[in-house]
């Protein structure tokens, strides 16, 4: 199980994405691994206001999202608690993309289309850091 | 902007993303005429283009070959076009397939910076799609779930 920390308490994972089959894809991934999905959104307002009261380990973001996109939303998230740790989820990774991400302190990016090996790894590679 | 240009990202995006989300292969990919107007074979996804260069990509399939798609997405059974799980694995497809073919058009033309809007699927026998300037060839990728037409229009924007 990949998903459990050392003292055997789940990895908690919120996982924001527009598409709700994404959404369970991302479950079936993590869940089996005993991460536990504490929270969803499909938008980045609601990821941002959802995050202040479920405190994740960790956020999978997806990046272009109705309302507020996924990267004005990390921005926010971050600046209210830099430690925060997010993994940006996006089928668009060309440079420009990359460079406005890490200009706002985003450094993890996992490109769709995912295995549930590619984002189990992903996970433990960051939260590890 | 030639035809190979806008359309091999789109083909080539396609053969990776149905291999690595659907563990499907493409047998064939076979370049056919399109006519002044698009007729959807029963299933067909919209998603616009937006930035340097405008315009859209369509991916088109029947309504059985949407049921399958989707179902080897989820891993779960699925019977009728009209199931919501249907229609959304269809737009994130294509949200994908056209993403990654973007990651390759903005790495290899500086400035271009091309954007996706949120798809549009629409589903219904017999759907013809008038007033949309196509290019003169869609690519007709035949996999073991069913025939998926893709074509994509595009122009530089003023």
């Amino acid at each position: 199980m990949k998903g459990l920390r050392k003292d055997g308490r789940a990895i908690r994972v919120m996982a924001v994405d527009d598409s709700p089959v994404t959404r369970k894809m991302i479950k079936k991934a993590l869940v089996p691994e005993g991460f536990e999905i504490v929270g969803e959104a499909g938008n980045g307002r609601d990821a941002v206001e959802l995050c202040e009261k479920i405190d994740p380990d960790i956020i999978t973001m997806d990046v272009t999202m109705p309302i507020m996109d996924g990267l004005e939303a990390a921005l926010i998230i971050k600046q209210k608690n830099p430690r925060q740790k997010i993994i940006m989820l996006s089928a668009m990774s060309d440079q420009n993309i990359v460079e406005e991400a890490m200009s706002r302190g985003i450094n993890h990016f996992c490109s769709k289309p995912f295995t549930a090996g590619d984002m189990v790894a992903k996970i433990m590679q960051v939260i590890s850091e | 902007m030639d035809l190979a240009q806008t359309i091999a990202p789109f083909v080539r995006a396609s053969n990776h993303v149905f291999k690595q989300l659907l563990d499907l292969n493409i047998n064939k990919g076979q370049a056919e005429p399109e006519g002044d107007n698009f007729v959807s074979q029963g299933f067909t996804v919209m998603v616009g283009l937006t930035g340097g260069w405008q315009g859209w990509f369509f991916l088109d399939m029947s309504q059985d070959t949407a049921i399958k798609l989707a179902g080897l997405m989820t891993g779960e059974a699925y019977d009728n076009v009209d199931n919501e799980e249907v229609l959304l694995a269809g737009a994130e497809i294509a949200n994908i397939i056209s993403g990654n073919a973007l990651t390759d058009i903005n790495n290899l033309n500086s400035g271009v910076s091309i954007r996706l809007t949120p798809p549009s699927v629409f589903a219904g026998e017999g759907m013809s799609m008038f007033n949309v300037k196509l290019n003169a060839y869609s690519v007709l990728l035949q996999t073991d779930a069913g025939n998926i037409k893709i074509n994509v229009v595009m122009k530089e924007a003023k």
